[in-house]
């Protein structure tokens, strides 16, 4: 590593082959080092299960039926989640942001409630809305509403002021100022807050799941570790890192277009 | 100040007995005092005076934007209190939409107005046009000069079709030569539209280059010092600056203004050194 350190440093900007060798190397270390302690036993049996299990079971879980049935209501419930937060995340945010009377009004609520941790909230989905799907979304909802009304109404403070006056002086009505000049201003403020949105959705549907529900990907990590089969349990895991991480590289492809 | 230079037959905008003032208690400013004019139908007046003597004041109010003042800024027998279709605004600062393209941007008042596509980009494109800038029309504020976005804002006011346009220093933000070669570009639409304009300045050669009338404003609290007929021939080009009638009107005015700008120079030092003495 320090090999390559000084090699990019020569060279002024690192090569992009340079980088990619890196990271190769890195995954190579990571996956030796796995293979390394579970084959030493140091941990009882099953801990860590050697990669060409993960792999098999991997293989398996990819030609199962039951895994994109889970996939699919967690997709779901996360996008459902999402797009109820974002609307609500985002009309709030315009709200809040065009109007100091009313963020001086709901500054508090907003701030000091958003870091509170919404799984605590669980139960009261539950009784609300069932087991279901229902709760999970609507707990999904409320974690992606804050980040997404957060950073709307923080965009909303930085717009040019002039622009406004201009909508303004061309009367503008209000829906007209937040498609027409509002959210093309904050593209970049809307689209980072819809992937923090995401982020928060995705890990407050798993965690739902993971705590009271009979389907998604969260139900079944719980269903695979009950039955201690930990193979499984780190396929189910890649899957689940590797979806999300497709998921933000998404959204930050679309994000840094609108920069 | 002989009323004919005031009052005109049928005046597209008329300002009536003006006042505005801020704050309260004992921490009140009137930055527009009093202030009375009007604009006829197809003239152009200038509203010159120093920083801070209530112009931007007097712009807000005229357009619209700022609603809560004494007296009436009136067209008919309407009186503004809102942003009124009557009124184009040209903004000193730059506004142009930087996610739009020349002719989106200057296409905007008409799609906000429900203008189908096709008439709009018409309509745009004769305006862009007009403006010197019918190349750029797929281009992006980024891309081009100060001068050219500018270009693109009056654009812009001008595709709604204002009974009035007005705008507020426009050119501020420009350098000497490209501020003379606007000026002609303004003085040409103006005849070309016969529009009636009010511009708002403190840049005493622009105002004679192309006013009919010029509004001398006090410092603080505005008024009305004296209103100047310029009588220098139309059409008019930047050539008139070296001229020695405007060599004239522009000596005149500064009579009246200097004195006003030795005063807003004075309370702005006092400031300077009450601020220094308190940190």
């Amino acid at each position: 590593m320090a090999a390559a350190g000084k090699m990019s440093l020569a060279s002024g900007a690192p090569a992009q082959r340079d980088v990619i060798v890196l990271r190769l190397l890195v995954a190579l270390v990571i996956f030796g080092a796995w293979e390394a302690v579970s084959r030493s036993g140091l941990f009882y049996g099953e801990v860590i299960p050697s990669l060409t299990r993960i792999w098999t079971s991997l293989i398996k879980l990819l030609g199962d039926g039951v895994f994109y049935r889970n996939l699919q209501v967690t997709t779901f419930e996360t996008v459902v989640a999402l797009a109820i937060g974002a609307g609500c995340g985002i009309a709030v945010g315009i709200g809040l942001g065009a109007n100091r009377f009313l963020m001086r009004a709901f500054e508090p609520y907003v701030y000091y409630l958003s870091p509170t941790p919404r799984i605590i909230l669980f139960p009261v989905m539950i009784m609300w809305f069932g087991v279901g799907p229902s709760s999970k979304i609507a707990l999904g909802a409320l974690s992606a509403f804050f980040a997404i009304a957060l950073s709307t109404a923080a965009g909303m403070r930085q717009i040019d002021p002039v622009l406004i006056r201009v909508g303004r002086s061309f009367r503008a009505s209000l829906w007209q100022m937040t498609l027409k000049i509002y959210l093309p201003a904050m593209r970049v403020p809307i689209l980072n807050g819809l992937r923090l949105g995401m982020g928060t959705a995705i890990i407050t549907v798993l965690l739902g799941e993971t705590k009271l529900s009979n389907q998604g990907l969260g139900y079944m990590i719980m269903q695979v570790y009950t039955r201690f089969d930990m193979p499984g349990l780190y396929a189910l895991l890649i899957v689940v890192f590797l979806l999300a991480g497709a998921v933000n590289a998404l959204i930050g492809h679309f994000a840094r277009d609108g920069a | 100040m002989a009323l004919n230079e005031s009052q005109s037959v049928n005046p597209a905008l008329v300002v009536d007995d003006v006042v505005k003032r801020f704050g309260r208690g004992d921490e009140v400013i009137t930055a527009v005092d009093h202030m009375s004019f009007d604009v006829a139908q197809g003239e152009f007046v200038s509203v010159i005076g120093p920083s801070g003597c209530g112009k931007s004041t007097l712009f807000n109010i005229i357009g619209g934007l700022l609603s809560d003042y004494e007296g009436a800024v009136k067209i008919g027998e309407e009186r503004i209190s809102a942003p009124h279709p009557a009124v184009g605004m040209v903004f000193q600062e730059e506004s142009t939409f930087p996610w739009r393209t020349v002719i989106d941007n200057v296409a905007f008042p008409l799609e906000l107005q429900g203008v189908g596509k096709s008439e709009r980009m018409d309509r745009a494109h004769h305006f862009i046009d007009m403006v010197g800038l019918a190349s750029f029309e797929k281009a992006f504020p980024s891309q081009l000069s100060g001068g050219m976005r500018q270009r693109v804002s009056i654009a812009r006011t001008l595709v709604s079709q204002p009974k009035i346009l007005l705008m507020d220093e426009p050119f501020a933000a420009l350098d000497e030569q490209t501020r003379l070669l606007l000026g002609d570009k303004i003085t040409q639409i103006q005849q070309e539209l016969n529009q009636t304009t009010l511009l708002i300045t403190h840049n005493l050669t622009e105002a004679v280059q192309l006013s009919d009338r010029i509004v001398v404003m006090t410092y603080r609290p505005g008024r009305v010092k004296r209103i100047v007929r310029i009588d220098l021939p139309r059409p008019r080009t930047s050539d008139v600056v070296g001229s020695d009638a405007f060599g004239h009107y522009v000596a005149e005015i500064w009579n009246d203004l200097r004195e006003e700008a030795s005063r807003g120079m004075a309370d702005s030092e006092s400031a300077a050194s009450r601020r220094a003495a308190h940190g």
